[in-house]
C-alpha cells in the first residue's frame, strides 16, 4: 500500500494533489519517501513551487 | 506561435471591476496578435501567504497563444499596474480545454458560502433584535432621568408639560 498517488495528468491548480506531497511545514517530501517515480518527482517539484509562487500552497508554516 | 497560460492575480479591493479588468486585458493580448482562447475568472481565493499586504486575491486564468517577443512587452506594460499584485506566464505544450481544479472548488465553495451566509443572515437577525431592545431600554432609563432631574429642578412648571408628553406617549 502507497500512500502517496498521483493521477495520470496533473499541474500546478491541483492544489489537493500537491498538498498530499509538502510536509506541514511546506516542505517537499523527498521521492526516496513518496516512492514515485523520477519524472513524476520532477514535475511535482515544479508545479508546487509554481502553486508557491502564485500564493496556492504556502511557503512554509512561519508566514504571518 | 506558442501556447501559453496566464495567471494574474488581481487586487481584492478591485474584483468588482474585474470583467472590465479581463476586457482591457484581453484588448491588450489581441492588440499583441495574441489569441486569447479560454478565460477563467476564478474570483476571490484567500492567499496563502500576504502579497503586499494583501489577504485575498482574484485570480484570472487564461489559455493564449502569440508570439515570445510580444510576450515581453506585454510583461513591461503589466509591471507598472497597480491593480495586479502577482502575474505568471507559462509556456504549455497542450491546452487542457477543460475547466481547472481552481474554478470548480471555486464553484462549489460557492455553492457552500450561499447556504453558509443564509444561515447567517437568519442569526443576524435574531441577534440586531435583542440589541435593539437593549438601546430603547437604556433610552427609557435616560427619558425617565431627565424627567426626574427636571422634576427636581422645576416642579411647578415642568410637571404640567412632562404630563402633556405621558399622554401623547400613551
Amino acid at each position: 500500500m502507497n500512500k502517496y498517488e498521483l493521477p495520470e495528468k496533473f499541474d500546478y491548480k491541483d492544489i489537493n494533489i500537491l498538498k498530499q506531497f509538502i510536509t506541514e511545514t511546506g516542505k517537499i517530501i523527498p521521492a526516496r519517501v513518496t516512492g514515485i517515480s523520477a519524472s513524476n518527482q520532477r514535475k511535482l517539484t515544479r508545479y508546487i513551487k509554481v502553486a508557491r509562487f502564485l500564493a496556492l500552497i504556502p511557503y512554509t508554516d512561519m508566514h504571518k | 506561435m506558442k501556447k501559453y497560460e496566464a495567471v494574474v492575480i488581481l487586487n481584492p479591493n478591485l474584483s468588482s471591476k474585474a470583467d472590465d479588468f479581463i476586457k482591457d486585458f484581453e484588448k491588450l493580448l489581441i492588440a499583441n496578435s495574441f489569441r486569447v482562447l479560454k478565460c477563467e475568472d476564478v474570483g476571490r481565493r484567500q492567499l496563502s501567504y500576504s502579497i503586499n499586504n494583501h489577504n485575498k486575491g482574484h485570480y484570472l486564468l487564461f489559455d493564449i497563444e502569440g508570439e515570445a517577443p510580444k510576450l515581453i512587452e506585454i510583461e513591461n506594460k503589466i509591471k507598472y499596474n497597480e491593480s495586479i499584485i502577482r502575474h505568471l506566464f507559462l509556456s504549455v505544450k497542450n491546452h487542457s480545454g477543460q475547466d481547472s481544479q481552481l474554478l470548480i472548488d471555486s464553484k462549489n465553495k460557492k455553492h457552500d458560502s450561499e447556504e453558509v451566509t443564509t444561515k447567517e443572515d437568519k442569526k443576524k437577525v435574531k441577534r440586531v433584535k435583542p440589541k435593539e431592545d437593549g438601546d430603547n431600554e437604556d433610552e427609557k432609563k435616560n427619558d425617565k432621568k431627565e424627567k426626574a432631574d427636571i422634576k427636581d429642578n422645576e416642579p411647578s412648571s415642568a410637571e404640567a408639560n412632562i404630563e402633556d408628553k405621558d399622554v401623547k406617549d400613551e
